[in-house]
């Protein structure tokens, strides 16, 4: 596997663990309200970490194949955390907004952390 | 006002994500056309950069709604 797949793979493990961690906590702790929040951020980041990867990925194939390259998907992803912010809005009993927010940051935590640490392992 | 205010806060975000890509991606396609065996690392560090330039516009239209 190329240096970029092996770090797509670490990434989106490194989610699922997170994912898998914050539905244990929504769970099985008395704030489900935070939890729930965390979890609906985390949940669109993870989307919108996907959908960079693979953007990126087919645009760079594209360069290096000389075909005609398509967008970056910039404006999807703004979309999806404008909607998961509606969501926590029109629903402010089950999600707390700032948890939705901080959850929307967990796969930038996600990209700084592993590019610290595998820097120059790779 | 609201809308206004939320209007010109995504609308700078994105202005200032938008030079910010526009630098990433103009550098990594010039060095993938001129070294295509560097493309996994050219991904890589371009995953990064434009991850982490998106962080900022995504806060802003966050915030922008939250304020409407």
């Amino acid at each position: 596997m190329s240096q970029y797949e092996n770090m797509i793979a670490r990434q989106r493990k490194w989610m699922f663990y997170l994912l898998a961690l914050l539905v244990i906590g929504a769970g099985f702790t008395p704030y489900s309200r935070i939890f729930l929040g965390l979890l609906l951020g985390s949940s669109v980041s993870f989307y919108n970490l996907y959908l960079l990867q693979k953007k990126i990925a087919d645009f760079t194939d594209a360069v290096a194949d000389k075909q005609p390259a398509r967008g970056l998907g910039t404006v999807s992803r703004f979309a999806a955390a404008a909607l998961v912010i509606i969501i926590a809005m029109r629903f402010d009993t089950y999600f707390h907004i700032i948890s939705v927010l901080i959850g929307l940051m967990t796969s930038y935590l996600v990209i700084m952390i592993d590019f610290a640490i595998f820097k120059n392992k790779n | 006002m609201g809308a206004l205010a939320a209007a010109i806060a995504v609308g700078l975000g994105a202005l200032g994500a938008g030079v910010g890509n526009g630098l990433i991606v103009s550098r990594t396609v010039e060095g993938i056309a001129r070294q295509p065996e560097l493309k996994g690392q050219l991904q890589t560090t371009m995953f990064i950069g434009v991850g982490l330039v998106e962080a900022m516009p995504i806060i802003a239209v966050v915030i922008a709604l939250m304020v409407m």
